[in-house]
């Protein structure tokens, strides 16, 4: 087994590595106009998560950074990856801390194993309202082990928890490895991109999708911006 | 706008002859009046299921219908208290029927040049039915009424129905306890029948009296004063029921009996039967006493005076056979018997005295009043009328929006009043009632807002040895197109 | 209608055939049933030759076309989308056959219930909603209509019903049972939903929402009398299989992962106390120690986290 494993991973990199050109598609992704204001948690129901915030929470429907950087943006390539068998052998880790979920936005490929943890003093229930994938919904105690998911077809998935109804997040099932989520500057970067047509999407949750289509020739670093209307309200 | 609550107004005691052809009188005035469903967009709207969920086609129940009519118009599922309903929500439905319809009738006596003769009278015309408002619902978990103000074709009122119920009193569906004015728990609802000429449109078994029977208060058809008790199983397949009846077939204000009561009793069982359906097979007995004998003023009888009571009794099987999801066969039988006191033209006498004063009915002494007065005795040969009957009616459901049906109806005399021992016997057949009716409704839409349904049907009546004048059989036909709905 | 006029009976006729041509049009174009006005053009509806076993009894979706139409449109929809003309005045909502998500299941959350799942909830109804209790059909039709409501999803097509999950034979009601139940009511955060004494009125019932965002209570355990239901069943059992597998499109999660068989039924026994107007062992056994739940004592402490410090404080 082990060595099967090894050996896919030497033919992927060879497959890799023999297409020297790798490009790269960058950029960053920004909001015009006023963006809502995050509204303010309060956890006073749950005493064992609110002391663990020194500071006030709000929500994170919109996150935004210096210079109208717009965070949490899912930018992928929607077609055109060569890659989208691919399902990566190692877990993407979601965890409830301090009752919010870390990360806000946790993307992934279809099929990959996705773990998701519970490190509070207090139950969770994991609700992903999918509508494409099965929809579950379990609870998770303190202390319980990891539970272990996976998602067979890709989609945007909203997670809730019902006990604490403030918290929110969303699984991004993609299908492909090409994937990157905008930072605090905004700033996002999808490498090894051999030459081809490509279409890019960025993603938020609240502003919807965009999409950009890039060439790649060669060795190059393309820019590709993205630059969405903030809601009001 | 039932029909029946009225009609022994034109039942006189004794004159045979005309007892039909009064009666056909009083069907042309309130013709095709003789609707009376509890069809409810009301309930539709309260609880979101089309017509067709209650009913096999509007306004006849299937078996879910009434699994929901004996819960007390209830699902069960703690939603059905009014505090569910949205405020807006007004339990009301309206039913109304206009109809264009030809009306043939044998044997109508007319003024001719040498006095009487018989002849038939053909006419044809647009028409209306009288209007429903039925209300019904929930009061409370478990606390149902029904309200039916209903008008004939001029629009005048009476109340059909009204009445107030306790469901599954001590939390069982075995017993809930309905008082007020109700349809006895005839499986075969005439209320809810298919059908709408004059004829077709009621159920002969349900209101049948022999020729010249006094007997106006044992029709089963008309919706009788009373408590009934009753009860069924979680799932509806046993049901049973018993009542206790004012016998003043439905009429206000105490006008007959001193104190005359008649019972009604009813049980079923229904059985799963794969994929023919389920299948239901029951019986009926209707029991019951009603006054003879009259006190009055003036030689007029006085209301609620009535004493000297005689029995009745009509008794039956009832059966609901289904072949699957389109065909099914209802079956009503009855054996049916009157005192022979009624049978003489005694019973009715208020009734029978407000229309013709002078009417006689046949005593050993020759013609008396007909009321039962300590010195009448019966004349000899007098003998109790009894009868058979059987009630046949297919359907088929072609979809839950068009239905075919057919009936066929008979009813046979096995004893007359007037026995081969009596001064005048009567023929064996006399009054003997065959009927065939046939028809189709459809319904263009299907939703739980409103029911509508464009009918069409044709009846054939036959009645041996009654017409006025010359003793001789009357057919009569009736073809009737129209639009019945309810919103 | 006094003068009785006499009148050819061809003419009669006529006037029928002529109401006939008149009316026959509506009549050849049967539409397809009439949905709420804003709904649309009907797609066509793609049949499957769907099938359901239930016992010895094979259920064909075919079968049940008619009834579908005559029992069920009015709210799940004639697609089976929830989107009947009725769907809009309903709450909770009827479900969505085209998610194929189903809240009474003895299988584990986001699978497919099983057919006998289905077809028990038709029978049996859901307490509260309006899905009335569909006993009167035969085994037969309702075997067909479980077939019939899985040509609305493409999952029957490839998916197969999930396993039931295991329910080990009920112990004995004692009061630590009762006790031990409490706990893990307390543990496992039934009560920030349901309550401290399960009455629905948890410090979250109100945010609940289902998973078309429609608003949702959570179950009332002591409005109940004898007669009391819960959504999927009656029987300690139906209590049992409810929280291990969830009620899938609410917020009620599945415990399976998280609760050992055996803790499983003692939290049923406490739920069952919970019900305080209904007569049952459960009720009984706590009358006898009078009342009170004893503080549930861990004989072997697992070393898992402290309990939360707030208790729901059941007042028994």
């Amino acid at each position: 087994m082990r060595t099967k494993q090894m050996l896919l991973a030497l033919l992927t990199l060879l497959v890799c590595s023999s297409l020297m050109f790798a490009g790269t598609v960058s950029g960053k992704v920004t909001y015009t106009g006023t963006p809502a204001k995050q509204k303010p948690i309060d956890m006073s129901k749950e005493p064992s998560c609110a002391k663990q915030h020194a500071t006030p929470v709000t929500v994170e429907t919109v996150v935004t950074g210096p210079n109208n950087a717009l965070e949490n943006v899912v930018v992928y390539v929607s077609s055109g990856a060569p890659d989208d068998g691919q399902v990566p052998s190692q877990a993407v880790t979601f965890e409830q801390k301090g009752c919010q979920y870390l990360p806000h936005v946790l993307a992934m490929h279809v099929n990959q194993e996705l773990k998701i943890v519970n490190s509070d003093q207090t139950s969770h229930n994991i609700h992903p309202l999918a509508k494409v994938n099965r929809e579950w919904n379990k609870s998770q105690p303190p202390g319980t082990p990891p539970i272990s998911e996976k998602y067979d077809k890709p989609e945007f998935i909203s997670v809730k928890c019902n006990v604490h109804p403030w918290m929110h997040g969303e699984f991004a099932v993609l299908n492909t490895n090409h994937y990157d989520l905008s930072k605090g500057g905004g700033d996002f970067k999808l490498p090894n991109l051999p030459p081809g047509k490509y279409t890019i999407t960025a993603w938020h949750e609240d502003y919807g999708t965009q999409t950009a289509d890039v060439t790649i020739t060669g060795n190059e670093t393309k820019d590709v911006n993205f630059t969405f209307k903030a809601k009001a309200y | 706008m039932r029909m029946w609550a009225q009609s022994h107004l034109c039942q006189k005691p004794q004159r045979v002859t005309s007892v039909l052809a009064a009666a056909f009188a009083l069907i042309f005035l309130i013709l095709g009046a003789s609707q009376s469903a509890s069809a409810l967009p009301a309930f539709a709207r309260k609880y979101g299921l089309r017509c067709s969920a209650c009913h096999e086609s509007w306004p006849m129940l299937n078996y879910f219908g009434q699994k929901f009519k004996d819960n007390g118009y209830q699902l069960m599922n703690d939603r059905d208290a009014p505090i569910w309903q949205n405020p807006g929500y007004w339990p009301v439905t309206f039913r109304i029927v206009p109809i264009w319809h030809r009306v043939s009738t044998g044997k109508v006596a007319v003024d001719g040049g040498d006095g009487q003769v018989e002849q038939r009278i053909t006419s044809s015309g647009f028409d209306l039915s009288g209007l429903d408002f039925h209300t019904g619902g929930t009061l409370g978990k478990n606390i149902s009424f029904y309200v039916l103000p209903s008008s004939d074709a001029t629009a005048s009122f009476h109340f059909e129905t009204v009445m107030a119920r306790l469901d599954n009193v001590l939390g069982s569906t075995w017993l809930n306890v309905k008082l007020g004015k109700f349809e006895l728990d005839n499986l075969l609802s005439e209320k809810r029948i298919l059908t709408l000429t004059a004829n077709g449109g009621i159920y002969q078994l349900y209101h049948f009296m022999p020729q010249g029977d006094g007997n106006i208060f044992g029709q089963m058809g008309a919706n009788q004063l009373g408590v009934e008790v009753m009860g069924h199983s979680y799932n509806d397949r046993t049901r049973y029921s018993a009542s206790l009846l004012s016998s003043n077939n439905g009429s206000v204000g105490l006008p007959y009996g001193a104190n005359s009561y008649s019972g009604f009793f009813a049980a079923s069982q229904a059985f799963d039967a794969g994929k023919l359906g389920v299948q239901r097979l029951g019986f009926y007995a209707m029991l019951g006493e009603a006054p003879t004998t009259w006190l009055t003023n003036g030689g007029a009888p006085i209301g609620g005076s009535g004493t000297g009571n005689k029995g009745f009794s009509r008794e039956g099987f009832v059966g609901q056979f289904y072949f699957g999801q389109h065909f099914d066969v209802q079956v009503v039988t009855q054996h049916g018997s009157d005192s022979a006191w009624f049978g003489q033209g005694y019973g009715d006498y208020i009734d029978g005295y407000a229309s013709n004063p002078t009417a006689t009915c046949a005593s050993a002494t020759g013609p008396h009043v007909c009321n039962n007065t300590p010195d009448t005795v019966l004349a000899a040969g007098s003998r109790a009328p009894t009868w058979n009957g059987v009630l046949i009616e297919p359907h088929y459901v072609y979809s839950p929006q068009l239905i075919f049906l057919a009936r066929y109806e008979t009813i046979k005399m096995s004893q007359q009043s007037n026995g081969p021992q009596s001064a005048n016997p009567s023929r064996s057949d006399l009054g003997n009632i065959t009927t065939y009716t046939v028809g189709y409704r459809y319904n263009p839409f299907m939703t739980s807002r409103a029911g509508f349904a464009w009918h069409n049907e044709f009846n054939l009546f036959h009645q041996v040895g009654t017409s006025s004048l010359s003793n001789t059989n009357i057919n009569t036909s009736e073809i009737l197109t129209g639009f019945d709905f309810d919103f | 209608m006094n003068s009785l006029r006499p009148m050819r009976f061809t003419g009669a006729i006529l006037f029928t055939a002529i109401l006939g041509l008149v009316l026959a049009p509506g009549f050849a174009a049967r539409a397809p049933a009439q949905d709420a006005p804003d709904v649309g053009p009907t797609p066509r509806l793609v049949m499957k030759p769907m099938e359901s076993h239930i016992g010895n009894i094979t259920g064909h979706a075919a079968a049940a076309k008619s009834d579908y139409r005559r029992y069920c449109a009015g709210c799940h929809g004639d697609l089976g989308d929830a989107n009947g003309e009725n769907a809009v005045w309903l709450d909770p909502k009827p479900r969505d056959f085209t998610i194929a998500s189903f809240k009474c299941r003895s299988t584990l959350t986001g699978t497919l219930p099983t057919d006998e799942d289905l077809y028990n909830t038709i029978g049996r109804g859901l307490t509260n909603s309006n899905m009335p209790i569909w006993n009167t059909f035969t085994r037969q039709q309702r075997a067909d209509l479980v077939a019939y409501i899985k040509i609305f999803s493409p999952r029957w097509d490839k998916e197969k019903a999930g396993d039931p999950i295991k329910v080990p034979a009920e112990p004995p009601v004692s009061i630590e049972s009762i006790a031990h139940g409490k706990a893990l009511f307390t543990k496992l955060e039934c009560w920030k939903c349901h309550g401290p004494a399960g009455k629905g009125d948890g410090p979250s019932a109100g945010t609940l929402t289902d998973s078309k965002d429609n608003p949702i209570r959570p179950y009332n355990f002591a409005l109940g009398k004898d007669d009391s239901r819960f959504k999927c069943g009656n029987t300690n059992q139906d209590i049992y299989k409810i929280f291990m597998t969830g009620v899938d499109g609410t917020p009620m999660p599945s415990f399976a992962d998280v609760i050992q068989p055996n803790d499983a039924w003692d939290l049923v026994h406490f739920l069952r106390t919970l019900q305080i107007n209904r007569h049952g062992k459960e009720n009984e056994v706590l009358s006898a120690a009078h009342g009170v739940i004893p503080p549930y004592v861990d004989k072997n402490p697992a070393p898992a986290a402290p309990a939360d410090n707030k208790s729901p404080g059941g007042g028994h």
